[in-house]
């Protein structure tokens, strides 16, 4: 019977709650325990009996169109996408969010390879009788080896978003499909939350790296700065991982304004990763061998990465707060 | 079964020919066509709903709350004489369109 109940109030979700609906929800589902009572009664099993009741409701559409309802919002001229898209759309999504979380984690950890070599070179472990110089060569090849690889995973990603983009460009939803859209939605927000608030606090606690490891030995502060990097990149994954599973639903149930202007700020944290990074390299590499500032030009790493994580962090609250 | 294109048009009439013999409510109606039918028609739960709201609407049937049996309070619905004049109309309509239709149709094949 509960079962019944369910169904209903998921067919009844995406429809305005006023009295006249109330009304008919009420009669149908009085109708339909009438139906399920008899047919128990009649000898068949609880699951018969509702997949029976079930299968003879009918089709919501059927009676939106009836009574002239209006769903929320003017949905005229778009495509109207089964369960089955709305699935496909959701996982490529999900895969997405999975692909730029770790784009943009190699980024973030790139600079924090290249600091690692170059302090182990310096401080002796890694022998081999190189020069200063070609230490911090040796750190480049990781750090552009990294980024070679989340700029090729960005590419991929975008490629196989394209056969989905059509959604994002506005959809109708059949009641029943939105109605679970809905709960699923609902089911993520807590999780989502978590996210955010576990991200946000990595980026604040980040520096705490920073603070022990120069305790601990002044000479330590650049295995600080690799740890402070990582922690950065954790916290940026976890923050655009998360965001996008949460955005894609947004999207579908066109949640806040992902109108056509807003459309192209899907791909922004990616985007500006894409910039931000390469640059704070550039600058490092310039200050280093220009003006042979390799002792504190590290510190645009840092920098770069906690305004950066904040930049996600801020960004996709605002996002949230939009809906 | 049968399809319910092909019904469509006499969803209503067939809602008002159970009204006929007084009033009803959802599940009644949807019961007694199934057996009248002997289960070759089944009207979903929507098309039944969608029907008593046209109906309403077209002051062909009005709705009333009928005493609470078994704690459940039910919506009856009783035919107007508009309702009762439109059924005779779907009546004759019907009787054309049989007509007509059957002279299309090929039997035994």
């Amino acid at each position: 019977m509960e079962t019944i109940k369910n169904y209903l109030d998921n067919m009844f979700a995406g429809l305005p709650n006023t009295e006249q609906m109330k009304d008919l929800k009420h009669n149908m589902l009085s109708n339909m325990e009438d139906k399920y009572n008899e047919l128990k009664a009649s000898g068949k099993s609880e699951n018969e009996a509702i997949g029976i009741v079930i299968s003879e409701f009918g089709n919501i559409d059927e009676l939106i169109n009836e009574l002239g309802i209006k769903k929320d919002t003017t949905t005229d001229n778009k495509p109207m996408i089964s369960q089955s898209e709305t699935d496909a759309y959701l996982t490529v999504k999900k895969t997405m969010g999975l692909q730029i979380g770790i784009g943009v984690f190699l980024c973030a950890l790139a600079p924090a390879a290249l600091i690692l070599i170059t302090k182990l070179q310096s401080d002796g472990l890694i022998t081999g009788g190189l020069s200063e110089k070609a230490g911090s060569l040796l750190g480049l090849i990781p750090l552009f080896l990294l980024i070679t690889i989340a700029v090729a995973i960005f590419i991929y990603s975008g490629m196989n978003f394209e056969r989905y983009k059509y959604i994002e460009e506005g959809v109708n939803l059949p009641s029943s499909v939105e109605a679970n859209l809905k709960r699923q939605h609902e089911n993520y927000t807590q999780p989502y939350y978590l996210s955010v608030i576990l991200g946000v606090c990595l980026l604040i606690l980040s520096p705490i790296a920073l603070f022990v490891t120069n305790l601990l030995n002044n000479d330590y502060s650049g295995y600080g700065v690799v740890v402070l990097l990582g922690i950065v990149a954790v916290a940026i994954f976890i923050l655009i991982y998360f965001g996008t599973i949460r955005e894609s639903y947004n999207r579908l149930l066109r949640l806040g304004d992902y109108s056509e202007k807003k459309q192209k700020e899907n791909k922004v944290i990616g985007a500006v990763a894409s910039i931000v990074w390469p640059l704070a390299v550039l600058i490092f590499l310039l200050t280093g061998f220009i003006y042979g500032y390799w002792h504190i030009n590290w510190i645009i790493f840092p920098v770069t990465g906690i305004l950066f994580g904040m930049f996600s962090a801020v960004y996709n609250i605002l996002k949230g707060n939009e809906n | 079964m049968i399809s319910s294109d092909v019904i469509r048009g006499y969803n209503d009439t067939i809602i008002l020919f159970f009204l006929l013999e007084g009033a009803s409510y959802g599940y009644e109606i949807s019961k007694n066509i199934k057996e009248k039918s002997e289960g070759k028609y089944i009207m979903k739960e929507t098309t039944l709903y969608s029907a008593f709201n046209r109906l309403e609407n077209n002051g062909y049937i009005e709705s009333f709350y009928g005493d609470e049996t078994f704690g459940k309070r039910r919506t009856y619905y009783r035919i107007t004489p508009a309702g009762l004049a439109y059924y005779k109309e779907k009546c004759k309509e019907w009787e054309i369109t049989k007509d007509v239709i059957n002279r299309f149709i090929r039997s035994g094949m």
